[in-house]
């Protein structure tokens, strides 16, 4: 159970884990973005073998990342199998009716594969090095320049640093609710739709007028300890600006200029269309 | 002296972490397909902050739940469009029943039953279904990035109202049937 609440944190102190998670956030868009601008299959193969060095990097077991693959994997292979029946092009190895497979298609299948496999794998990377509680903090950051524009984001901020620390609690409150009702002989996950819900009625009432009532001395406690929303606050946790960081940006620039690169000169010229 | 606000922004807060839990929780909730998409009891704590504290409460414990969700690692993206529309846009948009808060306060008032039924479950049609479009819309985007000239807008509408058509009758269903019972979750104390 802990283990989906905390995020997907891994515990570590791999050079990934140390790294701003402000940078980590950044650069994993930055990445998935770049995955649109790849054109052919040398391009493709460079950005894996980026992947696979992070994943080295991050110190955590390859089964992890299969894991989060897992779930997804028919999504992707029904995506695969579209690309790779549909398109047209080049040699035609075979072909019934509309259905074909072409050179065309297989290649477009496996850049379909590839741009799916490395968007999961890199926000993995991202999911397992960083606490959740520190992507809380790296969104704040970006959403900072808001203010500007009288957005409460550090209000914001707040809330979701509040429901991320009580998720956990409020897990294991429904947990007991549960083991309550279940004490008193009722089966979960038995029945039909319909009787299921009845069953869950009385899980979640409770529940709600006890968050209700949790709100309200929270907010107490708050207030009596000072907080007015829309002053300054300091922050406990700072992030920190490192060389390392520095380091990751250079390695993102070595990245896209390699992406150029092989865009503009096909050497494998087996993989393009 | 409590002030109103500082009770809105962590009755929000709480709700939302609420949300994540009945999500994550097996038993309570169905999963329809592997990569999310599921029948859950996650949008019942959105639609109580939009009854209790109208149009704005609802809308922030929405966004809060979308970001929530990408900050716990429990969030799907493919595609930044797809990203943006699937979490902030379509969690955000369940607040707008918000909008239908002063008539249920008012009709749970007067007792009047039907009435306020029927304005939860409005309130909570008009929610879900532009969450839909949301998620339609991202299905369309993720798709069209894969597929070209295939019936993607079929295939989104089809995937899309799996799991939230379902959804939505559970949902006036519970929102109803809690506030029915317990009165005082629509009423704000502060």
């Amino acid at each position: 159970m802990n283990k989906l609440i905390l995020g997907r944190y891994f515990p570590g102190e791999s050079y990934l884990h140390r790294l701003d998670p402000r940078l980590k956030l950044v650069a994993a868009l930055y990445f998935i973005g770049l995955l649109f601008f790849v054109e052919n299959g040398q391009g493709y193969i460079w950005l894996f073998l980026f992947t696979f060095l992070l994943m080295r990097l991050s110190g955590v077991s390859y089964s992890v990342y299969l894991k989060g693959v897992k779930p997804l994997i028919w999504l992707i292979l029904f995506a695969v199998m579209l690309r790779v029946l549909f398109t047209g092009g080049g040699t035609i190895y075979f072909s019934l009716g509309p259905i074909m497979i072409s050179r065309f298609g297989l290649l477009s299948g496996f850049y379909t594969f590839s741009r799916f496999i490395m968007i999961i794998l890199i926000s993995t990377v991202v999911t397992l090095t960083t606490k959740s509680i520190d992507l809380t903090d790296a969104i704040h950051a970006l959403f900072k320049p808001l203010r500007l524009l009288r957005i409460p984001v550090d209000d914001f901020a707040l809330m979701l640093s509040i429901s991320l620390r009580f998720v956990p609690n409020l897990l294991d409150e429904t947990q007991k609710v549960m083991d309550a009702q279940r004490a008193r002989g009722v089966v979960f996950g038995e029945g039909n739709l319909i009787e299921q819900m009845k069953k869950l009625v009385p899980i979640v009432l409770p529940l709600f007028v006890s968050s209700l009532k949790r709100a309200e001395e929270m907010a107490d406690v708050m207030e009596v300890k000072g907080y007015r929303s829309g002053e300054k606050r300091s922050s406990f946790r700072q992030l920190k600006w490192h060389l390392r960081d520095v380091a990751a940006i250079v390695c993102l620039i070595v990245l896209t200029l390699g992406v150029t690169f092989f865009n503009t000169f096909d050497f494998v010229l087996l993989f393009n269309i | 002296m409590q002030s109103k606000r500082t009770l809105f922004l962590i009755e929000i807060a709480i709700f939302t972490a609420l949300a994540l839990a009945l999500d994550l929780l097996p038993f309570l909730s169905f999963k329809v397909w592997a990569q999310g998409g599921s029948i859950s009891f996650a949008m019942i704590p959105i639609f109580i902050v939009a009854f209790r504290w109208g149009l704005k409460g609802g809308l922030l414990a929405g966004f809060l739940y979308g970001m929530l969700q990408i900050a716990t690692g429990t969030a799907w993206i493919a595609h930044p469009v797809q990203g943006a529309l699937d979490y902030p846009v379509a969690f955000t948009v369940l607040g707008l029943a918000g909008l239908f808060a002063p008539a249920v306060q008012s009709a749970l008032k007067n007792d009047n039953t039907k009435r306020f039924i029927g304005m939860v479950t409005l309130g909570v049609l008009v929610g879900v279904l532009l969450r839909f479009v949301a998620h339609y819309l991202a299905g369309v985007v993720f798709f069209e990035s894969l597929i070209d000239g295939m019936n993607i807008w079929m295939y989104s509408l089809v995937y899309n109202g799996s799991y939230l058509l379902p959804s939505f009758f559970i949902n006036v269903l519970a929102v109803s049937f809690l506030f029915n019972k317990r009165p005082s979750l629509v009423a704000t104390t502060a």
